[in-house]
């Protein structure tokens, strides 16, 4: 049989060839922005079994639920932990990647500070906001945070004057339906001991993520994806370190050395830092595969794909804490997986034009 | 010296149209011991900044290997935003 590529005319095939490369290109986008979504479960199933150790459950034993140090200093001494970790992995990958260089030359750069000062949005406060809201009210929170996609392209429209037609809009009132969903569930049979505080500290996550993502989306177009994150994580991790936690201390009247000795406590214990590190590798690869998916095949899509750890956080943290450490209350209800799949729905509408989807289906068929 | 990203992006600014092969000659000097100094890698950069507008695709042809080539080009408004973020 003839190569039918034999037949092509140069310029034909260069078209031919090109379109290849921009469907292998699409397809690695859409791989990376999925493998964020499973690093995202692993995060937050170690961050959730770091929170389960022996030594932790001892504290949550002593202290009193409500107490200040409870419900915000413990949970930001896991927070800071994880990205610290995180920052740990970053710096020693990039280094190994070569790119310390280039990572010192894009600090003091405008795309860099943008790029930080969306991170202090997305890390410090979005990040200690999820762990709060973990530590409060369980994975129920998971799928409220994942509302971030919605927040973002909300934000895009009113940042940088993108596109909000009606699709978009039906797409973030399903989202939003489907958080009541899982509200109403959380009224109901779960034991969690503060659940208002924990949607709420959720839903200030994912405002903070949905702003970290337009604006660093912008940002991370310029800089190679391993500095950006590194950035990120850098900053995220010493300011979870030096500054939110001495202020939450000085904010709660809790001694500073307490709350430090807390923190030394959870480095010193092996079970629980073991977790953390875990959690700060997958925490790492989840952040840097959402920046490379959503540069690669835009934010949107992105974005979309990485909304799918509403179906794997919950079910990472099920296996690892619920089974592999037989701790009980990481099951959810139905209705919480009946909303999550409500909220990908939702979240799909809004990323996914299917005028584009076609066209791409389309052009598949016309190169193969 | 500027991160290899924003020389990429830079050298857009002071040319007609280039390719990824165009791209490497012109930095070779300063960026060839880079690990991210490689064809693929520099072609899936100036994808990532056409797919976020910072350059546009110009054409497409075959190298004398008949290998593919996309050249890509940044218009007046384009060099404006490049400008703006990268000194």
């Amino acid at each position: 049989m003839q190569d039918a590529s034999a037949t092509l005319s140069p310029a034909d095939l260069a078209r031919q060839k090109k379109s290849a490369l921009d469907a292998s290109f699409f397809k690695k986008g859409i791989m990376i922005a999925l493998f964020s979504s499973l690093m995202y479960g692993f995060y937050t199933a170690f961050v959730t079994a770091g929170q389960n150790s022996v030594l932790w459950a001892g504290w949550t034993a002593e202290i009193a639920p409500t107490a200040f140090l409870a419900v915000f200093i413990i949970p930001t001494i896991a927070s800071a932990i994880n990205d610290t970790c995180s920052a740990i992995w970053a710096l020693a990958i990039t280094i190994k990647q070569g790119k310390l260089g280039d990572f010192g030359r894009t600090v003091n750069t405008r795309p860099g500070i943008i790029l930080m000062l969306s991170a202090l949005v997305g890390g410090p406060i979005a990040t200690v906001a999820y762990i709060i809201a973990l530590s409060q009210a369980g994975t129920i929170v998971v799928p409220i945070a994942a509302l971030n996609p919605a927040i973002g392209s909300i934000l895009s429209r009113i940042l940088y004057k993108q596109e909000l037609g009606p699709r978009k809009i039906v797409g973030i009132l399903i989202c939003v339906a489907a958080g009541l969903m899982i509200g109403s569930a959380s009224l109901t049979g779960d034991s969690s001991s503060n659940i208002v505080m924990g949607l709420a500290l959720a839903f200030v996550a994912a405002l903070g993520w949905g702003a970290e993502g337009c604006i660093a989306g912008y940002a991370s177009c310029m800089i190679d994806t391993q500095i950006g994150i590194t950035l990120r994580q850098c900053v995220s991790g010493v300011v979870e370190l030096l500054v939110v936690l001495p202020i939450l201390s000085v904010a709660g009247g809790v001694p500073m050395a307490q709350t430090f000795s807390y923190l030394s406590a959870a480095v010193a214990n092996l079970p629980t830092i073991a977790c953390f590190v875990v959690a700060g590798f997958a925490a790492y690869k989840s952040f840097a595969s959402w920046y490379r998916g959503n540069s690669m095949c835009g934010t949107a899509l992105g974005m979309a794909c990485n909304g799918t750890y509403t179906f794997v956080a919950p079910l990472v943290t099920y296996l690892v804490v619920g089974l592999a450490m037989g701790i009980d209350g990481y099951a959810l209800p139905p209705i919480a997986w009946i909303a999550a799949v409500v909220m990908i729905l939702g979240i799909l509408v809004i990323a996914v034009d299917p005028k584009e989807l076609f066209k791409k289906k389309e052009a598949a068929h016309a190169t193969a | 010296m500027r991160p290899l990203n924003y020389a990429m992006l830079k050298y857009f600014t002071t040319v007609d149209e280039a390719c990824a092969d165009d791209v490497m000659g012109a930095l070779a000097g300063d960026y060839s011991t880079f690990t991210a100094f490689k064809r693929e890698k520099m072609q899936e950069a100036l994808m990532t900044a056409e797919k976020n507008g910072l350059i546009a695709e110009s054409r497409v042809d075959l190298d004398s290997n008949g290998d593919l080539r996309v050249f890509y080009s940044a218009s007046e408004e384009q060099r404006a935003t490049i400008d703006s973020y990268i000194k």
